[in-house]
């Protein structure tokens, strides 16, 4: 027997066998990546702009969002979620900040960082104008806090 | 021997490799993305540059889902029918076409198959369409889709369906509860029918069956009730939208659509009679309602239904804390309400009768809405056929007091009967007398034993 | 350089592998490849003699237990939740047809395997003194295997599902005196329900995989401590039967002696142990007889591993797990038949319900744990154990054509129809 080619037979087939591992471990992960979520979609519709009011900011609760329209600059939506460990901002009227209750963040009211342990300011969500005329917002997608949708 | 063997391993390896990598590549490539990709292709062709045609071709292929918690289901259809919402999409080729006339059933409120059938859950064509083995619901053809309409609204009027409220009537007083259960109440000759919306059956199959049962279900008990083909239809859209399935608190509070229909019952059970008169006809003390939608407008008719006061001072009309569907139901009532109408609503009450009239009145309401009329029939002529019972079929009641006493009849009610049999050997009749003192009170039963003691016709042949 | 060399050589301690030692030490001092011999005898090897059957068994399981810890991410087991997350398995998630394809496939195969094993094992005669013990742990694993199978059946929870267990647990409640109790303690309730499927899930994910699992390593370990694999019976003579020693068996042991034992040998730990020897002893001809599990064994379980990995993914490529509608309590179909293992018992049960529901199975169990004990033959020639033989294959024709019928000659109503005929059931 060549114990050359008897091991060389050997090895390749182990190195087949490992690749074969490998392509199923990948496809394992690729399995438990889910496809579809049982939760609110990320993109999802909020309204007609007119359902919206000028002046305080309209809060989303199961989206987490504030939506803010202003007379002449136009529609913005900010993340209700603070930036330190995922505790509900709340808005408040009187100072114009974001304040969050858990350890006594602030924002102001560009959501940038004013106090407190936040790391980064408040996310702010693209919002467009959907074909049916319907304001969407995209989680998936933050822009800068000057960013503001005109109708 | 030895290398044979390590060759082998190495080929099954090999082998391994590309059956996980077949199946992968089956995973990867479902047919909705393909109609993703075309969708993406018809929408960038509507875009003004090559910047922005680029940023929709880019768009990742997804799976769209509507999450139902309320109706209990979850729709996928969207995946593939991209531009249902998209007005722009109105001459784009299946499965991409715009949905119009959707009014407020947007599918991420409401999904697709509560209304078209199907399998909501599934992502490839024959599945999602239910064209498929173990799935009871497939697509709904184009002229029954409209039936859906009565699985949330059960009850008032359904606007352009008046095919449910007809099949609504028909079950009500042909006398099909005789025989069939519906939501608790009815006979156990025929299936109940609580069910028979969500586990549809095919809507060809209904309707070829009220027209002639036997035809489609041999052997079947059901007698043949010659109903025209107009009246099976109706027949059938009803049962198409008959399912015990809870829709959920915001579905069940938009259920009484505001037709006139339901204002018409409002206006019984408001007793707007005592005051209003309609063409004439009814009391003096408020205004003739005849003409008065055109009086006023809606709203101002609306207003006065919220406050009679503020909108007309010194009113005496009480205030009667209507939902606003039911007070849009009531001035479509008024709208179209006649003094005929009014005569019948009139004619109705029991008030306007004699005393035994109105036991006579009401045995004959419960002998039809409890479904007596199904087999003993609408004059009390009997003759549905009973094979192996007395004389072969159901005994007309035109005859009954030559042989029963009254309290006899009313243990028969109360407590059911078996025909006799033409020939004892022979096979159980398919029908038979029903127990009715758990459905009935002793004071119905009696009201049905009047009533049928007021149709006795005198033998011609007795001296 | 020095430093990665200095790491592999922590990790494996053995001389190379073209040493003899080292081919020993591969085997022993590595914890997973211990359970073999280091030497393993040729004609053990041959595929005609075991059909490698529980080696096949094994991997199986061992697809079992990955695809399953797999799909259990995908799934609850509450009654119309556990119905959708099928659909989404089918419908939404990547691969999820593929591997339930293989989860369903490898369950059936192992329920085959196990079975064919244990045949091979009584027609070889392997049974017999001293691996009676290891016997037992095999039925109890042939039990375990069903258990795991019939489980498993109720969890997509469709009307196939729902009404295979329903007919399966009311074939249990025929049992004397405790039968109603048990299908009652195992459904949690009269009927299959919400909390019939949470039982069985709890039981097939926890319970019987953990006890599978400790009775696998019993019949591994007593496999080795029985002295491997029995030998081919046309290897046998009348004596060398005989001369086969092993732990507790010390009348008829032969003492190590610097005579019998070989030079080239060493013994283990055991050896400063007073008393017999607890390895088998063997011949210097017997010893040339052998050869060294690395890699002769292992070649050949590799090749065994791919082919089941293989097979089974070929036909989960090409053959879908079934799914039937919802489960629907109301509805039976006609005929509700259980998983087609049990279908033998049900068509005794449609005869007398006496018959399939209790004889049949306890007597199975029974006669089956029985019989190392029973047949005191010590012969393993299969001229020598005629009767036991016919018994025996009496009983597998009778159960395999109970079953055959059950699951392809009986139509609407428990009747006989053959499979070529198809029967429309019902009016609509």
């Amino acid at each position: 027997m060549n114990r050359r080619a008897f091991l060389s037979w050997g090895t390749v087939g182990l190195a087949a066998l490992c690749s074969a591992v490998a392509v199923s471990l990948g496809a394992v992960c690729r399995f438990l990546v889910p496809s579809v979520f049982y939760e609110p979609p990320q993109s999802f519709k909020i309204g007609n702009p007119a359902d919206f009011p000028f002046g305080p900011p309209a809060f989303l609760a199961d989206e987490k969002i504030f939506v803010f329209r202003d007379r002449d600059k136009g529609f913005a939506v900010a993340s209700a979620v603070c930036t330190h460990l995922g505790c509900t901002v709340a808005h408040f009227q009187s100072d114009q900040r974001f304040h969050c209750p858990c350890h006594g963040s602030e924002f102001g009211a560009d959501g940038s960082v004013l106090h407190g342990p936040a790391p980064r300011p408040l996310n702010w969500f693209e919002v467009t104008l959907a074909r049916d005329g319907q304001l969407r917002v995209d989680k998936d997608k933050t822009v800068p806090s000057s960013y503001r949708l005109v109708v | 021997m030895e290398r044979r063997l390590q060759q082998l391993f190495f080929a099954l390896s090999l082998v391994a490799l590309a059956l996980i990598l077949a199946a992968a590549w089956q995973a990867n490539t479902p047919s909705w993305k393909t109609y993703q990709k075309n969708f993406l292709q018809l929408e960038a062709q509507g875009e003004p540059n090559a910047v922005a045609k680029a940023a929709v071709l880019a768009t990742p292929p997804e799976i769209h889902q509507s999450l139902l918690p309320g109706l209990q289901r979850v729709d996928r259809c969207t995946t593939c029918h991209l531009g249902v919402e998209d007005p722009t999409m109105k001459n784009a080729p299946e499965p991409f076409r715009y949905h119009a006339g959707l009014g407020p059933h947007v599918p991420a409120r409401f999904g697709c198959t509560i209304c078209h059938g199907g399998q909501g859950l599934a992502t490839d064509k024959e599945s999602a369409h239910g064209k498929v083995e173990f799935w009871q619901t497939p697509l709904l053809a184009k002229d029954y889709i409209r039936a859906s309409c009565g699985r949330c609204h059960k009850e008032g009027d359904v606007p352009d369906v008046p095919e449910l409220a007809e099949g609504r009537h028909l079950f009500e007083t042909q006398g099909c509860r005789g025989c069939h259960k519906l939501n608790g109440v009815g006979g156990s000759i025929g299936p109940d029918l609580t069910e028979e919306g969500a586990n549809r059956r095919a809507p060809e199959w209904l309707e070829r069956h009220f027209l002639a049962p036997n035809a489609v279900s041999t052997g079947s008990a059901m007698p043949n009730f010659h109903f025209t083909k107009e009246q099976a239809r109706n027949l059938t859209y009803y049962m198409l939208s008959l399912t015990s399935e809870e829709m959920g608190t915001y579905f069940s509070s938009m259920r009484s659509i505001p037709g006139p229909a339901y204002g018409r019952q409002l206006f019984i059970e408001k007793n707007c009679i005592t005051c209003h008169a309609i063409g004439g006809v009814g009391a003096k003390t408020g205004p003739d309602l005849l003409g008065v939608t055109k009086r006023h407008s809606p709203e101002w008719l609306d207003e006065q239904l919220v406050n009679p006061e503020l909108v007309y001072p010194g009113s005496a009309m009480p205030e009667y804390d209507l939902e606003p569907n039911a007070r849009k139901a009531l001035v479509a009532f008024m709208a179209s309400a006649t003094a005929e109408d009014v005569q019948s609503i009139l004619s109705g009450k029991p008030r306007a009768l004699a005393p035994e009239q109105i036991a006579i009145e009401a045995g004959k309401q419960n002998f039809a809405r409890f479904g007596c009329v199904g087999c003993h029939g609408t004059e009390l002529q009997g003759g549905v056929p009973n094979p192996n019972a007395q004389g072969g079929e159901v005994p007309s009641l035109l005859h009954v007091s030559d042989d029963y006493t009254k309290d006899e009849v009313i243990a028969i009610i109360r407590n059911g009967r078996a025909p006799p049999l033409d020939n004892p050997t022979g096979p159980t009749p398919p029908l038979y007398m029903p127990s009715w003192k758990h459905v009935l009170s002793d004071e119905d039963i009696n009201r049905i034993a009047d009533y049928l003691w007021s149709k006795q016709q005198v033998k011609k042949d007795s001296w | 350089m020095n430093l990665i060399r200095e790491i592999w050589q922590s990790i494996v301690r053995r001389d190379p592998l073209s040493t003899d030692k080292g081919k020993s030490e591969l085997v022993f001092l590595n914890v997973w490849l211990h359970i073999h011999p280091a030497k393993v005898k040729k004609e053990n090897l041959r595929f005609k003699h075991t059909f490698y059957l529980g080696f096949i068994t094994f991997f199986l399981f061992l697809i079992l237990l990955t695809t399953g810890i797999a799909l259990m991410c995908y799934y609850r087991p509450f009654p119309p939740q556990a119905y959708q997350d099928m659909k989404d398995l089918q419908f939404v998630v990547f691969m999820g047809p593929f591997l339930r394809n293989m989860h369903r496939w490898a369950a059936h195969g192992m329920v085959v395997c196990v079975f064919l094993h244990m045949c091979r094992v009584f027609y070889t005669g392997s049974y017999k003194k001293p691996r009676q013990f290891n016997w037992v742990v095999g039925v109890l694993l042939l039990l375990l295997t069903l258990g795991l199978s019939f489980t498993g059946y109720l969890l997509p929870w469709d009307q196939l599902a729902y009404w295979a267990i329903t007919v399966g647990t009311n074939i249990g409640s025929y049992a004397p005196l405790i039968g109603g109790q048990l299908r009652e303690l195992l459904l949690g309730g009269h009927s299959v329900g919400e909390a019939a499927l949470l039982r069985f899930y709890v039981l097939h994910v926890a319970v019987l995989p953990s006890l599978i699992i400790l009775m696998t390593i019993v019949h591994f370990w007593r496999v080795r401590k029985d002295g491997g694999l029995s030998r081919p019976v046309w290897k046998l003579t009348p004596e060398k039967a005989e001369k086969l020693v092993t732990i507790g068996a010390p009348a008829e042991a032969v003492a190590l002696s610097v005579a019998t034992a070989s030079k080239d040998k060493t013994y283990g730990l055991m050896e400063v142990v007073t008393g017999k020897p607890i390895f088998e002893t063997i011949t210097p001809e017997e010893e040339a007889d052998t050869v060294f599990s690395y890699p002769y064994a292992f070649v050949r379980e590799a090749v065994v591993l791919m082919a089941t990995v293989t097979t089974i993914m070929t036909m989960s490529l090409f053959l879908n797990a079934p799914l039937e509608e919802l489960a629907n309590p109301a509805k039976t179909p006609n005929p509700a038949k259980a998983p087609w293992y049990f279908l033998g018992l049900q068509e005794l049960v449609s005869h007398s319900a006496l018959l399939g529901g209790v004889v049949a199975p306890a007597l199975m169990v029974l006669a089956l744990i029985a019989i190392p004990y029973f047949d005191r033959n010590p012969s393993r020639r299969p001229c020598d154990r005629k009767w036991i033989i016919w018994l025996f294959t009496f009983f597998v024709v009778v159960n395999l054509v109970l079953i055959v019928v059950g699951t392809f000659f009986r139509g609407p109503g428990w009747a006989l129809v053959p499979p070529w005929v198809h029967v429309v059931s019902g009016a609509e």
